[in-house]
């Protein structure tokens, strides 16, 4: 079985490369690419775990192949901070004790991400209807909220 | 620096991605392992074919049972009774038959679904009416607990707790009622990951664990070897909640690493984790006596659990959670009686609240019955009944150790207890008690380095509650240097010493005393260091240390521990350090027509002696208050006939969403100071689930006049009680 | 996942190609959050995934096209969405797709792919049914319409034939003034498969159209045309009687999420629901 070559962006930098088409984009993230800081979980997209934003938009990237991502722009978590200081989202969601374990959270930040790109004044049913997509088992879902509310009262 | 809101150590890494959990870590040359298991409960392995499997490109070694050491080593907790491998017998839906180890991730999956086993579907024991049938088959062989009475039963455990004499008391009026709490799994967002390797002479296993230690002492006597050549590493687990406290597929790497000289990665999926770990199941049989004006005059309580085909922790579950099956009250009569069943399913483990939800559930219900049927306010006839701070609500042991009445008129109050209430909606309010850490031990090394830094060595596991953060905190408030010069280090037997476990919201209590305990030994070297060099006795830490550490470097070394010792004869193994009490009240609004429940308002009250990070305790309380309205609403595992999960994987094992969250929500907390652990503090973030179904459970019953006793309150469950009702 | 070839055709034609030469061994991709899954699970063994999103005739759009809305095959539903002529024309389509999954699926899974799927609980089904959608379907033989209601065979069937493929989906724009209204039962107040849904469409003229998912094989839809359930003067037992009787050809089981019992009780629940909001809307217009 041969291997597709792609031209894709991620995190502003665009990478050539070969991959089989049975790979998901998350699986390439991870092991190809050693982006760890998307997670998986579910493989389903119930848990939104795995969320990136493809083309300034969030998905599921355990549900889409590497091979879609062919000319389009990946955005991880890892290319929110600029040189591994956090962005005002992410300064929120520490002050406001979003983070537990943690496992969910750049999923959360990045589903964030696009909530506000569309909305930059959601209300808290707005925020709790954009982050439906993201399971927390830890529980935080009230302390996540308060973090994106902020962040949209900061102007982020 | 104590009770504040310290910004959680690790948050930083965790928000951008860089927190290396397990599945994160890349080990060059590792071998990827995929396990094989099959499509059914109960099942007698007949054959397993490799050939075709050990064709696939890539493959370099596959594991049956047959390959391991004779006889297949088994392990536990407790009881040395789960196998490596699935012996003979699948044991419950989900138990492997064989691992396959290949070059790639994509090698070992194409090989295991080449391994072809054949297999015959046996009659299985699947509920509490199975377990308990002289007819049904045995899930484990006599053999496996020789001097065991009830060997040639399902019966594991029987337990008999009371006191006074039940049959003798007298009540105005008998409430009597059967409860069941359903299967339910942890779904903790990180699926289970185990890593291993070969290590000069011994192995490395790296497991998101709870209890490196008993992980390691676990290896070492499977594998023959040496606690001090086995290390176990332990990185943050992406939430645990008590499904990662105990040893599953650890040996089996371990082996693996050891068979092939490579380092091995095993990273289950979801739906393997499901099967791997769960809530113990049970029915519970209560009769309460109670006085005309509500007080408690007995609790005769009967109850089986439902282990899984192995008994984990599950038995240690059942005996502390009905010890306190009476819950906080006074009770001058009662007998509990318990049955430990083994059954053909998922190996139930311990899971936050540890048996207390499930106990909750009925005790509480029993009250709220006996104030309708009296006549009396569901609040005052707990206030009557709770017992005062010091008295002895279970003859001899630990007394009451908090004034719980103060939580419960907190939630109360919280919830506008008595004032009127619309159309449609209904309160309820409700309380749980769990006896926390009774044995055990906490070792911590605090190393003061020479430019006034410190390092804490803590073997206590950061699985979200925070634990880095406070141990921190302790240190910095109890050396006097600044939080961010400490660094927490955790999860790695080579490292760090001894550490019982993170479970039993004991490492608080337990490790932050063993901190505080490492930094006044150093505090006290520095008194001595100063008067050797003729310093005055309020020198800063920095300049003692420069005098010292100037010439020759070194640095100041610290041992603390706290430790519970074992009480023969109790029947816990020793008395409560304390207790975790909790009240729960709730606000909802019934539909109807659809039997939906929307919660209007929830409160959840912890006594928590100090709060040392008071942030950190909200989230910890908020955080247990959804997980719980997950078993209160919606979460349930279903078998088929034969023993299969139904709804295995995230689309049909529902958990609370953001859009599942109350419309309002407040954790609140007690603090008297009362507690053994550093400052006056307890344990916390257990109690926010253990009395949550109970509390919306009697908010139901307020809002629509049906009583339920099964759980989940689906739309479904509730429409139907509805219904009749209305018949 | 099984290893399978990827191809990535440009044209129509050269879908139809593809389709052709592999038949059943060929699975067509757009958003992928049905067939991912599937691959994943190997319920789905393809040889060959076909992906549509860079045929240039089926790139995402909604035209209008005379009296007739047309949304492209590989149009998300976060497209739908974000269009002000379905938000005016087709509110309860708007709710229906606003139920499928959360924000990270709508902005991959399509409308097409929704209804090709062909899940008896598709959230999408019962609002195209009662607003009175068509499929276009084409093949390197030409192409054909049919109607939504005759497109569903059953469980994860539809009429495709090999070698077809559906272009677009097309909705008719309504001349006359009406209110609609879409409703499900879940088990969770989040993200959710519907354990039964709802789209009741009610015309001004007095006909009211109620179409159903997951109480049945295939999603359906029934109409009353005597005007008693748009007429507001009607009484309800009345109306419970003429709800009645068209739920005759809801067929509901028992599975993991919901009883057969509970179905049909929250059908008549649901329906009598779902009527009350669209002669609100409609009174509203």
């Amino acid at each position: 079985m041969s291997s597709t070559p792609i031209r894709v962006t991620v995190n502003g930098a665009e990478r050539e490369v070969e991959v089989a088409p049975n790979t998901t984009l998350l699986d390439f993230l991870r092991d190809r690419l050693q982006l760890t800081g998307t997670k998986e979980c579910c493989d389903l997209g119930e848990c939104g775990a795995c969320t990136v934003l493809l083309d300034g938009r969030a998905v599921n990237s355990c549900l889409m192949l590497a091979v879609e991502g062919d000319a389009r722009e990946v955005t991880t978590i890892e290319g929110l901070s600029e040189n591994g200081r956090p962005n005002a989202l992410q300064d929120a969601f520490l002050a406001k004790g979003a983070v537990q374990c943690g496992f969910c959270i750049p999923g959360q930040v990045m589903a964030a991400r696009y909530l506000l790109s569309r909305n930059p004044h959601p209300t808290l049913a707005e925020v709790r209807e954009g982050l439906s997509g993201n399971l927390c088992r830890c529980g935080g879902y009230v302390q996540i909220c308060e973090a994106v509310l902020a962040a949209s009262e900061a102007g982020t | 620096m104590i009770g504040t809101s310290q910004p959680r150590a690790g948050g930083l890494a965790r928000v951008t991605g860089r927190q290396q959990f397990i599945a994160d870590i890349n080990l060059d040359h590792a071998l990827h392992v995929k396990l094989v298991h099959l499509d059914c409960g109960h099942a007698r392995i007949v054959a397993i074919d490799t050939a075709a499997a050990s064709e696939v490109y890539g493959v370099v070694a596959i594991l049956t049972a047959a390959d391991l050491p004779q006889p297949v080593p088994r392990f536990g907790p407790v009881h040395d009774d789960r196998p490596i491998l699935a012996v003979g017998e699948t044991k419950y839906h989900g138990q492997p038959v064989a691992a396959v180890a290949a070059e790639t991730k994509e090698a070992a999956e194409a090989a295991a679904e080449l391994v072809r086993v054949e297999y015959e579907a046996l009659p299985g024991v699947y509920t509490v009416a199975a377990a308990l049938d002289p007819a049904a088959p045995l899930v484990q062989e006599p053999g496996l607990r020789p001097d065991d009475p009830l060997r040639h039963s399902n019966v594991l455990r029987e337990l008999n707790y009371g006191w006074g004499d039940v049959e003798a008391a007298k009540a105005d009026l008998v409430v009597e009622n059967s409860y069941a709490f359903p299967m339910v799994t942890h779904f903790a967002i990180e699926p289970h990951a185990f890593i291993a390797a070969p290590d000069d002479g011994g192995v490395v296993i790296w497991t998101a664990t709870q209890n490196p230690f008993q992980t390691q002492r676990i290896i070492a006597r499977v594998l023959g070897l040496p606690l001090a050549r086995v290390r176990v590493i332990a990185p943050d687990p992406g939430g645990a909640f008590g499904g990662k406290q105990h040893p599953k597929y650890e040996p089996l790497v371990a082996l693996l690493a050891l068979r092939t000289g490579r380092p091995v990665r095993l990273l289950l999926t979801l739906e393997e984790t499901f099967q791997e770990v769960r809530r113990t199941s049970c029915e519970i049989h209560v009769r309460t006596g109670f006085q005309a004006d509500g007080t408690i005059s007995f609790q005769d309580i009967q109850s089986d659990f439902l282990l899984g085909a192995y008994a984990d922790v599950a038995e240690r579950v059942i005996t502390k959670a009905n010890y306190l099956a009476c819950g906080p009250y006074r009770v001058p009569d009662a007998r509990i009686t318990v049955r430990a069943l083994l059954s053909h399913t998922t190996p139930s483990t311990a899971f936050r609240g540890f048996g207390t939800p499930q106990v909750s559930w009925a005790h509480e219900s029993q009250l709220d019955d006996a104030a309708r049927c009296l006549g009396l306010d569901r609040v005052d006839i707990r206030l009557r009944n709770l017992a005062r701070k010091g008295e002895a609500f279970v003859p001899g042991d630990t007394p009451c150790d908090g004034d719980w009445a103060e939580s419960v008129r907190k939630a109360a109050g919280a919830i506008e207890w008595g004032s009127p209430i619309a159309a449609g909606r209904g309160r309820g309010l409700a309380v749980a008690i769990k006896a926390s850490a009774t044995t055990g031990a906490s070792y911590s090394i605090v190393r003061l380095h020479w430019d006034g830094s410190a390092t804490v060595l803590a073997g206590t596991s950061d699985m979200g509650q925070g634990a880095r953060t406070v141990l921190a905190q302790v240190a910095a408030h109890e050396l006097g240097i600044p939080i961010d010069s400490i660094k927490v280090v955790m999860g790695d037997t080579a490292a760090v010493p001894f550490d019982l476990q993170t479970s039993a919201s004991r490492s608080t209590v337990f490790m932050g005393q063993a901190v505080a305990r490492a930094c006044r030994d150093i505090n006290a070297q520095l008194r001595q260091m100063a008067a050797d060099l003729g310093l005055v006795a309020n020198v800063s830490v920095v300049e003692l240390l420069r005098a010292r550490f100037s010439e020759v470097r070194g640095e100041v070394i610290g041992v603390g521990s706290y430790r519970s010792e074992h009480q023969p004869g109790h029947p816990l193994g020793g008395s409560p350090s304390f207790y975790e009490f909790s009240c729960t009240a709730s606000e909802v609004e019934v539909d109807e027509g659809t039997g939906q429940i929307l919660l209007v308002r929830h409160v959840t009250v912890a006594d928590v002696g100090k709060a040392l990070n008071p942030q950190h305790v909200e989230m910890q309380d908020e955080g247990a208050a959804v997980m719980g309205l997950g078993h209160t609403l919606m979460e349930h595992i279903l078998l088929d006939d034969s023993g299969r999960i139904r709804n295995l994987g995230a689309l049909d094992y529902r958990i609370p969403t953001t859009k599942d969250l109350p419309l309002e929500m407040f954790a609140l907390v007690v603090e008297n100071a009362d507690g053994p652990g550093p400052y006056g503090s307890k344990g916390a973030g257990e109690g926010g689930l253990m009395a949550t179904a109970p509390a919306v459970a009697s908010a139901v019953t307020e809002a629509t006049g049906v009583v339920i006793r099964d759980l989940p309150l689906t739309p479904e469950r509730v429409w139907r009680a509805i219904q009749s009702r209305d018949l | 996942m099984q290893p399978f070839a990827y191809a990535r055709p440009a044209t129509l034609a050269d879908a139809f190609a593809l389709l052709d030469e592999h038949g059943p061994d060929a699975c067509l991709l757009a958003g992928g959050t049905d067939v991912v899954v599937g691959l994943r699970n190997r319920t789905l063994r393809p040889e060959m995934v076909i992906d549509l999103k860079q045929v240039a005739e089926l790139q995402p759009a909604i035209s209008e096209e005379g009296s007739w809305l047309t949304i492209t095959a590989t149009t998300a539903l976060a497209g739908i969405d974000e269009d002000q002529r379905i938000h005016a024309r087709f509110p309860a389509l708007i709710e229906a797709a606003a139920t499928v999954g959360s924000a990270q699926i709508r902005n991959r899974a399509t409308l097409t792919g929704n209804i090709c799927h062909a899940s008896p609980a598709a959230d999408t089904a019962p609002a195209l049914l009662a607003y009175g959608a068509r499929v276009n379907v084409a093949s390197a033989r030409g192409t054909r319409r049919v109607d939504l209601d005759e497109f569903f065979v059953g469980p994860g069937k539809t009429v495709l034939q090999r070698g077809e493929l559906v272009t677009a989906i097309d909705l008719p724009i309504a001349a006359e003034r009406r209110g609609a209204a879409f409703a499900r039962i879940t088990r969770r107040r989040g993200v959710d498969l519907a354990t039964i849904s709802i789209c009741c469409v009610v015309e001004s003229a007095g006909r009211t159209v109620l179409a159903y998912g997951a109480v049945g094989p295939r999603p359906f839809v029934v109409a009353d045309e005597s005007g008693l359930l748009a007429d507001p003067a009607a009484r309800d037992g009345a109306k419970d009687e003429v709800l009645r009787q068209l739920l005759t050809k809801a067929s509901p089981i028992s599975d993991v999420r919901g009883s057969r019992e509970y179905r049909e009780a929250m059908l008549l629940v649901m329906s009598r629901r779902a009527l009350r909001a669209s002669l609100e809307r409609l009174r509203a217009a």
